[in-house]
């Protein structure tokens, strides 16, 4: 049985540190890391306690929260698969990059501010993940993009770190309007927010089903995890702290909108799902080949992220298609990657963190260089991560890989070679960034001198490669809760394609990683690509003039329209309205009312007198 | 005695406090003669209580005395606070609502 005092502890616990930290320990950065990592352990025991209690029956506690005419909103929680898969990502995973940060944020003046925003984002994550209805999923889904945009402004005296952090949240803005109004919509058609009971209603009447609700959901997953249109807020998020790039904006928040998606599969209708699958391998062709012509580590691996995040978008969308024509499989594909994802690419950032520490904050990949026989350990373990991520076979990115791309097989094809391009190019743009970072001499000084970490900082990449090593067959890392999702719904490659798919997407990634290895050889201090072929070279640079475009269309359009009312305002309310012609009225008033305050407690008292004589008299009149 | 006696007593005080509230000009007279006016409802509430038998006016009476109690002690503070600020407790000297 799942106790309420667990859940009860998973949400108090980090709000409490959250608490505590904001009023008493903003300025004692110590203590303040420790309440901070207790409470994000003590998470995770709880949680692992908690599933490890759970009897796989979906849980489901709800208290009133307010009503209001028919409008009943509830705050309770929700168990199921799905949410105990992302509960195990989001505590383990958290923890590991808490106890990371130790160190990395050693010399940092505002750790208390740092840690703060770490436990507040723990809270409002694992709040996202047990919502049992879509409008307390909405608050705890703006409470991290508070706490994404806390963290990516975490240095403040940067302005490119306040930009960045505006960035995101306003580009967050647009995606959770249509997803707010994607719950009205939902609440109008459907008279309920709870999760069980709109699949209930949908189960019962799938001609119910609109594909205007789905679409409108969707638009707060294109904010949230970063899909084209809205996917430019991501790669500037890398401002932050390499922790927070780790835990936010890799691992867990990023994909809050797939898990979104997975937990009301049922809202989606074909046409819908039809176009978030496009949205979903647009994404991750663009951003693997934007991140081919990126110098810094971190940006390199936030393209990649959006990249990867693409994939599980369109899995999911295959996924839930398939499911709804009555095939097996729903969402596990995507939900799979997304686990196998966070591990690795959660590693992958704390092994970038772990190299920019100990090279005194240089992020320029053709800066580097070397690094392999200075920092093994992080090396090793990046190394693994990279395996992973790109797919070798036996690593856990493999099987995930495998089980999306078997599934684009079966049901989608041109998806399916879409998505096998993909892997060529991340097996392309990592094999720039290994050979430029690891291989060859050092270009600085700094990075000269590297040293290794200490044990606090290798200690979560040794875990996190772990995972990521093994993660895709060997269950008992997992929970139990979490194997019917992570094993079961696994699709695998139909008979015909048994052999010649993992050979097809094998061949591919091994095509990326020696092209890769070809045009970067050693690691120089220039990129090979860009002397080599200068006009590609800058054509990926423009990224498709993302930026350039929405800065075009907010200074030269919305610019000039607010600006002209701004005038009509002032000319018609303001100057005709209220000086004007009505402009007598109020003036007037003002200055006979002006003689009434004089200062004096004695004429007040009179005007009080006044007051309760009136006061009687309207009560004894009216009775 | 009757009802009525009480009435009157109490109206009288009543008027009292009302009328120093409105005519003095010393703080500390002008807090006392509300403390009268409050006290003049206090003595209304117990002969209504005693009139109709019922304990409830008196007990609502221990609730507003406390009440007072501390409403004088915020009340007095003001006044020292005033005092200290201009040298007089004199109600004409505090016109600073105006503006």
């Amino acid at each position: 049985m799942v106790s309420n005092a667990h859940i009860l502890l998973l949400f108090l616990l980090p709000l409490c540190s959250a608490a505590l930290i904001a009023l008493l320990l903003r300025k004692s950065g110590r203590i303040a890391a420790g309440v901070s990592i207790a409470s994000a352990a003590a998470c995770l025991i709880v949680a692992l306690r908690m599933l490890a209690h759970w009897d796989m029956d979906p849980v489901h506690r709800i208290v009133t929260w307010y009503s209001m005419g028919d409008l009943q909103v509830s705050l309770g929680f929700l168990l199921n698969p799905t949410a105990a898969v992302l509960l195990f990502v989001v505590t383990f995973v958290g923890f590991f990059i808490h106890l990371f940060a130790v160190e990395y944020s050693e010399h940092d003046d505002a750790r208390g501010r740092f840690f703060g925003g770490m436990s507040i984002f723990m809270f409002s994550m694992t709040g996202i993940v047990l919502s049992s209805n879509l409008i307390m999923m909405f608050v705890f889904w703006e409470l991290v993009g508070f706490s994404s945009y806390l963290l990516i402004g975490h240095y403040r005296e940067r302005e490119s770190a306040a930009n960045a952090a505006n960035k995101a949240f306003i580009v967050n803005r647009i995606g959770d309007f249509g997803f707010l109004i994607g719950i009205i919509a939902i609440w109008a058609k459907f008279g309920t927010t709870d999760l069980l009971a709109l699949e209930t209603i949908v189960h019962a009447d799938p001609s119910k089903l609109q594909t205007m609700i789905g679409l409108l959901l969707f638009c707060g997953v294109l904010g949230k995890s970063a899909q084209m249109p809205l996917h430019v807020w991501l790669p500037d998020a890398m401002e932050g702290p390499t922790p927070v790039s780790a835990l936010i904006h890799a691992a867990t928040m990023v994909a809050a909108g797939v898990f979104l998606m997975c937990r009301v599969f049922f809202l989606f209708s074909a046409d819908a799902l039809e176009l978030i699958m496009w949205v979903g391998v647009v994404t991750a062709i663009y951003s693997g080949i934007c991140a081919i012509t990126q110098k810094d580590i971190k940006k390199i691996l936030a393209y990649s992220t959006l990249s990867q995040l693409g994939y599980m978008v369109s899995a999911f969308a295959i996924g839930t298609a398939a499911a709804h024509a009555g095939h097996e499989y729903g969402v596990g594909a995507s939900l799979f990657h997304l686990t196998t994802h966070a591990f690795f690419k959660a590693l992958l950032f704390l092994a970038a963190g772990s190299i920019i520490h100990a090279t005194h904050h240089e992020q320029n990949i053709f800066r580097m260089g070397g690094l392999i026989s200075r920092m093994p350990w992080t090396s090793v373990c990046f190394s693994l991560g990279l395996l992973a991520l790109v797919g070798c076979p036996g690593f856990s990115g493999f099987w995930s890989k495998e089980g999306i791309l078997s599934l684009a097989w079966e049901h989608e094809r041109p998806v399916f070679y879409a998505l096998l391009g993909g892997v060529g190019i991340t097996a392309l743009y990592m094999a720039r960034l290994w050979v430029t970072v690891f291989l060859g001499n050092p270009k600085t000084e700094a990075v000269g001198h590297a040293k290794e970490n200490s044990w606090v900082m290798v200690l979560p990449l040794v875990v996190l490669a772990i995972y990521s090593v093994f993660a895709g067959w060997f269950t008992p890392l997992f929970p139990n809760a979490t194997l019917p999702i992570l094993v079961d719904s696994i699709p695998h490659a139909p008979e015909s394609m048994k052999v010649w798919l993992p050979i097809l997407s094998f061949g591919t990634m091994v095509l990326g990683l020696v092209l890769g290895g070809l045009i970067y050889k050693s690691g120089g201090e220039k990129d090979n690509l860009e002397s080599g072929i200068p006009f590609l070279y800058r054509f990926i640079q423009t990224k498709l003039w993302f930026d350039e475009i929405y800065l075009f269309y907010v200074q030269r359009i919305q610019q000039p329209i607010a600006r002209l009312l701004s005038n009509l305002d002032l000319l018609v309310i303001s100057g005709i309205g209220m000086r004007g012609v009505a402009g007598g009225i109020p003036g007037g008033l003002g200055q006979v009312l002006r003689l009434l305050t004089t200062g004096n407690v004695h004429h007040y008292v009179y005007w009080f007198a006044v007051g309760v004589i009136a006061c009687v008299a309207v009560v004894a009149g009216l009775s | 005695m009757m009802l009525s006696h009480y009435l009157i007593a109490s109206g009288i005080l009543f008027s009292i406090g009302f009328l120093g509230v409105l005519l003095r000009k010393n703080t500390l007279i002008v807090l006392m003669s509300l403390e009268l006016m409050l006290n003049a409802v206090n003595l209304l509430f117990v002969a209504f209580s005693r009139y109709n038998l019922s304990l409830d006016g008196s007990i609502f009476v221990f609730f507003s005395i406390t009440v007072a109690a501390a409403e004088v002690a915020v009340g007095l503070a003001i006044v020292v606070a005033l005092f200290r600020l201009k040298q007089t407790v004199f109600v004409d000297a505090f016109t600073e609502m105006k503006n």
